[in-house]
């Protein structure tokens, strides 16, 4: 059983500077032949400034600006060196900036294989279709996966392989910020008196996530965290498992039957049933082989910190 | 310590980032304290708290904020606050800082440090949110200067200076002050004024703490990048500003292209050379 740590340094760290890396080269934005409205009352009021001030900063920089020049100018004063628009523009920027360095954050290894342009834009597409609705960036990228499923731009490559690599990068992020306990040692297990064991339930480590995938992505995410440049992987189901112990996040590939002995196990299920699932899909395999098989997996999951205390 | 509030001056420090979480607890360096990006440790359970809590058992900390979008016209997030003071309290945090701003209208968040209008409305919106705050957190808020690229026009209504709708909202909410002097900078270039006419309307027994951070000149305008490092200008403001507040914690935020801590440190500490050099 492999096991690789991932070396994520900074997770979508928060600070009140400016973006600088703003990446989409911006010509002077365009005038809109419409005149200028004239701002109610109502919507002059603090209120109705941010109303606005938020849906021209918001509007995607692949559309032409919510508004235009003069209508910028009635509501904003122009710089020394910049019009108003132009001034209101450079928020516009840093808007979408902030949030694709975000999802960049997130899915660095989704960047290396869709390609730097690919992944912006399905990154642009993404802050479109989900402004985000909370104070906190730590989430923000949860739905990558369902959206490269069902909503990325039709340009962008391999869709599926995408959405298995998304579905493994998002679980590094979730163990990340999930809590976790004290881990259960071998030590531990030891105690458990031999007649209780059958029936005996494991309790999984919160900031773990056990998930199977059509395309082999956890050997692909190794492969560009190597420094190799690997090309997209044909179909081969796979299954990993990441979790985290103390600050340090590890992912671990897993053949059919150590993925539905531990899919059991985290279940709940109790040990001497989880374990039986080990046969089902060694068939043709000694029993008394499968039992050391189970047994060796089992010590294994348990010295990597899997789980954190035992049920009896 | 000279603030009307009885904070202490803790010193030099610098802001805490994660590509230096391994060096601090590794080497525990002597750096006088740090201040921590209160919102990477929120919505969190796991690996940032890690850290933290080796870090705030070691040197003094304080939080500051960009979540708390203290101008918006939503009601205030009431479970940002909890874990806000949740956070203070386990950390043992000195002070709470955010930004003079709004984040996000209707529900929706742009994560950005947004101007407001400095109009009497939002003197008196913010006041009083100002207040809320504070008395849930039972201690002063402290409110940073932004950096901004465009001002409100205002319609009908009179616009003031940011520096007088500072000073006005500190009175009247009571609250404390944070003085980015890179961001008096940043905006003075950006709206031509003078920062010495900023600096002369602060209320400087109600700064707290001083900012100082470099910044990305683009000939039109400057962005507040954190990109250090910081340019002999602002150092200079930051002398008159200590010299001003007789005495104040000071704090480099380094955010982009960060170089390692003893390298960002020594930065920090170029504060020294500068303080004590200009008259009050």
């Amino acid at each position: 059983m492999n096991r690789h740590v991932v070396d994520v340094v900074a997770l979508h760290e928060r600070a009140s500077a400016t973006p600088e890396a703003l990446a989409r080269p911006r010509s002077a934005p365009r005038e809109p032949s419409r005149a200028a409205p004239t701002p109610s009352a109502e919507e002059l009021t603090l209120r109705g400034t941010q109303l606005w001030f938020q849906r021209a900063v918001t509007t995607p920089e692949s559309e032409e600006s919510a508004i235009g020049e003069r209508e910028a100018a009635t509501r904003l004063t122009a710089g020394p060196r910049l019009t108003a628009l132009e001034r209101l523009e450079i928020y516009r920027r840093g808007y979408h900036a902030r949030l694709v360095e975000c999802l960049a954050d997130d899915y660095p290894v989704l960047q290396a294989a869709l390609g730097a342009s690919a992944f912006e834009a399905l990154c642009r597409a993404y802050v479109a279709r989900h402004p985000s609705e909370s104070p906190s960036l730590n989430a923000y990228g949860r739905l990558m996966a369902d959206f490269l499923r069902d909503g990325a731009p039709d340009e962008t490559p391999s869709r599926a392989f995408a959405a298995d690599l998304a579905a493994l990068e998002w679980s590094i992020v979730e163990v990340i910020h999930a809590a976790s306990s004290e881990p259960l040692t071998l030590e531990g297990l030891g105690r458990i008196p031999a007649e209780a064991w059958a029936g005996a339930r494991l309790v999984a480590n919160t900031a773990l996530r056990l998930q199977r995938f059509e395309y082999p992505v956890n050997a692909f995410f190794q492969q560009v965290r190597d420094g190799a440049s690997p090309a997209l992987p044909s179909l081969s189901p796979s299954a990993t498992v990441v979790y985290r112990s103390g600050p340090t996040v590890w992912r671990m590939d897993l053949t059919e039957p150590m993925f539905q002995v531990l899919q059991g196990l985290l279940a709940g299920e109790a040990l001497a049933a989880a374990l039986g699932r080990a046969e089902a899909g060694l068939a043709g395999v000694d029993p008394v082989e499968i039992g050391q098989r189970v047994t060796h997996w089992f010590r294994e999951w348990v010295a990597s910190g899997l789980f954190v205390r035992v049920e009896i | 310590m000279s603030n009307r509030f009885g904070l202490p001056e803790l010193g030099v420090g610098i802001g805490l980032r994660t590509v230096h979480y391994s060096h601090i607890v590794d080497t525990q360096p002597d750096v006088d304290w740090f201040e921590i990006l209160s919102d990477n440790y929120m919505h969190t359970a796991g690996r940032p708290l890690h850290y933290l809590d080796a870090i705030a058992a070691r040197y003094p900390v304080a939080m500051h904020g960009v979540g708390l979008s203290i101008g918006s016209t939503d009601p205030l997030d009431r479970a940002y606050l909890r874990e806000l003071r949740a956070l203070r309290d386990r950390t043992g945090a000195r002070w709470v800082s955010d930004h003079l701003c709004w984040t996000g209208v209707a529900g929706k968040n742009t994560h950005d440090l947004l101007p407001l209008p400095y109009t009497e409305e939002a003197l008196l919106h913010v006041a009083d949110r100002v207040r809320a705050v504070q008395d849930f957190l039972g201690a002063p808020l402290a409110l940073e200067n932004p950096s901004t690229y465009v001002e409100h026009a205002g319609g009908a209504a009179r616009t003031m200076p940011e520096w007088e709708f500072l000073a006005r909202l500190s009175e009247a909410a009571d609250c404390a002050l944070l003085l980015d002097v890179n961001n008096v900078f940043v905006s003075a270039y950006n709206h031509g004024f003078d920062p010495r006419t900023y600096l002369d309307a602060v209320p400087f027994d109600r700064v707290v703490q001083l900012h100082v951070a470099g910044h990305t000149h683009h000939g039109t305008h400057i962005l507040d990048s954190h990109i250090g490092p910081v340019i002999d200008d602002v150092w200079r403001l930051l002398a008159l500003a200590h010299a001003r507040a007789g005495g104040v914690s000071v704090l480099l935020e380094w955010d982009a292209e960060i170089p390692d801590l003893p390298a960002t440190h020594a930065e920090a500490l170029r504060a020294r050379e500068f303080i004590g050099k200009v008259a009050a």
